[in-house]
């Protein structure tokens, strides 16, 4: 178990953000910083994988390890994050029939995106399989599958230059916004929620800055300089969310997702944004850590074991909804919910960890 | 653009060639029994409540199902649209260029049906609207209209850039509870952004069922659509009433292995893009002259019918635009 550490914690509190915005409409999503900016947690869960790859990949002496091992090392995560996308899609879809059958409501078959499924499973479990058929709040997985499965030509590609894998990245970035490439939906129409061909710049971004900041203070040093720049990029986001200030897609010139605020394809204005958070808030885990020890105790565990958390959260949040959806909510019901929420991360935090204690020879 | 497979009874006439199509057309739009002038008394009426509890079989005052549907998908016109005008299909169909449609909401037409929602929705429109190429493009929409949906459905409205946004709305912000102000504020908003880009809109309000009939949050939501539409003077496909109709007259038929709700949602899902297409159709002969929807039905359609005036031209009083 390592110790407490700030991208530990920054995880651990995105995971919290996501659980709460996945239950629309609970009280308690007003109070999440999603609400207050352009970006949101899923750029800084997107981002900080791509920094603990660059860890993850290293020796602890920070030498890069066998190129082979590094490729093996990502495929094997690759195949759990699949497995965990599968898994929880079942137990989503269980969720929502279980429910509409006890309550008697076909309406609830309706939830986002499921309606395809129930009404022609033939298509879409192959879908499902396929990832091309995401339920709405359970589409970040299928990214971070294809992030991860990509990820070796970046990493690899870095080893020789960073430059390069930063050039490559962007290149396949900007393509994209322009050409609006992006990965088909199947059954039904459209495209893929999270479009990977854009999301991995920041993966990459979270990657190669990971292998800078370790090589040099370089960047440190800009970081720190450039604080006040982001703090005023953080304001101006306030601002805007506030006032719902967004460009509208209809007015702007051609390539219009160069200009709006899109999630789907991380619109410029999405990334700049986020890169201000980052800048903004860099060194506040430094200054909370030795005061707020039991949150940072609590939010570091669930960032040590983000897949299972993220997949118990989201578990846990569809059922949040339902709740909130059969008891009508309420302000009692909501506190409920997010207590229970919370302590349940904890404990699927907790209940990983002592596993693989349990277990130190896993096969 | 014919599909005989899929044909139901009131529409059987419709061929290929032009002259028998343009004939059903107008067959379809007339054959009302209570006489052509049967739809313009609904126009007109303010969107009817549906709190009150669900009707037995019979139609209120005797008012005649719309026999243009297939038999299982029958409602009276007052139960199932609330009719306004489509000025960007209907300068689409002038300029006889295809009608783009951007239908947005759940794609399925229902366990085992012979399509899928957007495609039934294509081919209906196409057998109502003769000679006139529609292009359907499907999109589910997740999340709520009062956070982030509505976003996200102007980016596709962008990316589609279609003449009429067909949106089945509410369902999401209702199994989510959200403040009935805020949907609605965010739902007229949207509409009117939709608008003001010149591209007409038709919303599909969310389905009934009989757990949710006493439900007085479900059915605000489903008034705020109805006050949405009625402020912003779209066409509005009641799917909540036509539903709670059909509930009250599907007892003889087959059984469902989850009990009347889940057969009842089977079937609104079946009939979406027939209703959806039959409030479309009769929406297109609204006047252009006069502000209000007006008993105009009957009487603009005569003349046109007598002239046998040919091609996709639904509205019969040719206007200066």
């Amino acid at each position: 178990m390592r110790d407490a550490n700030a991208i530990d914690f920054w995880r651990g509190l995105a995971l919290v953000t996501i659980f709460i915005n996945h239950i629309p409409g609970n009280t308690f999503e007003r109070y999440t910083y999603s609400q207050y900016g352009i970006s949101d947690a899923a750029e800084l869960f997107v981002f900080l994988a791509g920094w603990s790859i660059g860890i993850a990949t290293r020796t602890r002496d920070g030498r890069p390890e066998p190129a082979l091992r590094s490729v093996l090392r990502l495929m094997s995560r690759t195949i759990e994050v699949y497995r965990a996308q599968i898994t929880v899609m079942a137990i989503a879809l269980a969720l929502i029939a279980g429910t509409a059958l006890l309550l008697d409501n076909p309406l609830i078959l309706e939830w986002h995106n499921a309606g395809t499924f129930f009404a022609d499973p033939i298509q879409t479990i192959v879908g499902i399989v396929l990832l091309t058929h995401q339920l709405g709040f359970f589409n970040i997985l299928p990214l971070y599958v294809v992030l991860l499965g990509i990820a070796p030509v970046f990493i690899l590609l870095a080893r020789v230059s960073r430059l390069a894998a930063l050039a490559l990245s962007t290149g396949l970035y900007l393509t994209s916004l322009v050409e609006e490439w992006n990965l088909p939906s199947w059954p039904g129409q459209g495209d893929w929620f999270f479009n990977p061909l854009c999301w991995q710049l920041l993966l990459v971004l979270g990657f190669v800055l990971e292998d800078w900041n370790r090589k040099s203070d370089t960047l440190r040093r800009w970081s720190r300089r450039l604080t006040p720049i982001g703090i005023g990029i953080v304001l101006v986001g306030i601002v805007l969310s506030v006032l719902e200030l967004r460009p509208d897609p209809l007015l702007v010139p051609e390539p219009r997702l160069i200009f709006t605020f899109d999630k789907t394809y991380l619109s410029p204005a999405r990334l700049i944004h986020f890169l201000g958070v980052v800048l903004a808030f860099q060194a506040v885990y430094a200054m909370l850590a030795p005061r707020i020890g039991v949150v940072v105790g609590y939010l570091t565990s669930l960032g040590r074991n983000s897949l299972a958390v993220f997949s118990m959260g989201s578990v846990f949040s569809l059922a949040g909804q339902l709740l909130r959806f059969w008891t009508g909510g309420g302000l009692l019901i909501d506190v409920v919910i997010f207590a229970t929420g919370l302590f349940a991360l904890g404990f699927t935090a907790w209940f990983v960890e002592w596993r693989s204690r349990k277990q130190p020879a896993r096969a | 653009m014919a599909f005989p497979q899929a044909t139901g009874p009131g529409v059987k006439a419709v061929t290929g060639s032009l002259r028998p199509a343009l004939l059903a057309l107008l067959a379809l739009l007339l054959a009302a029994p209570s006489g052509a002038q049967e739809p313009a008394p609904e126009v007109a009426r303010p969107a009817p409540t549906v709190v009150s509890p669900p009707t037995a079989a019979a139609s209120p005052a005797g008012e005649a199902l719309d026999p243009s549907l297939s038999p299982e998908c029958r409602v009276p016109g007052s139960k199932l649209y609330t009719l306004a005008k489509l000025q960007a299909v209907k300068a689409a169909l002038k300029e006889k260029r295809p009608v783009r449609v951007l239908a947005v909401g759940s794609n399925s037409a229902g366990p085992g049906a012979s399509a899928s929602y957007p495609v039934k929705l294509e081919t209906a429109l196409e057998r109502s609207l003769p000679d006139v190429d529609v292009v359907v493009e499907a999109r589910g929409l997740q999340g709520e209209i009062a956070s982030g949906a509505a976003e996200r459905l102007r980016s596709m409205v962008a990316d589609v850039e279609p003449d009429l946004v067909v949106w089945q709305v509410g369902t999401h912000d209702a199994l989510a509870r959200v403040e009935l102000d805020a949907f609605a504020d965010a739902l007229d908003e949207t509409v009117r952004w939709i608008k003001s880009h010149d591209i007409d809109v038709v919303l599909v309000d969310p389905v009934y069922t009989a757990s949710l009939a006493q439900d007085e949050y479900y059915l605000s939501i489903v008034h705020k659509v109805q006050e949405v539409a009625a402020r912003e003077r779209v066409p509005l496909v009641q799917r909540y009433a036509a539903m709670r109709f059909l509930s009250g007259r599907t007892d003889k038929s087959e059984d469902h292995m989850l009990g009347r709700q889940f057969r009842l949602n089977d079937l609104g899902l079946r009939c979406m893009a027939e209703h959806v297409t039959r409030a479309i159709t009769l929406s297109l002969l609204q006047p252009d002259a006069t502000g209000t929807a007006g008993p105009v039905l009957g009487k603009s359609l005569q003349p046109a019918a007598k002239d046998g005036t040919p091609g996709p031209q639904v509205n019969p009083t040719p206007d200066a635009h």
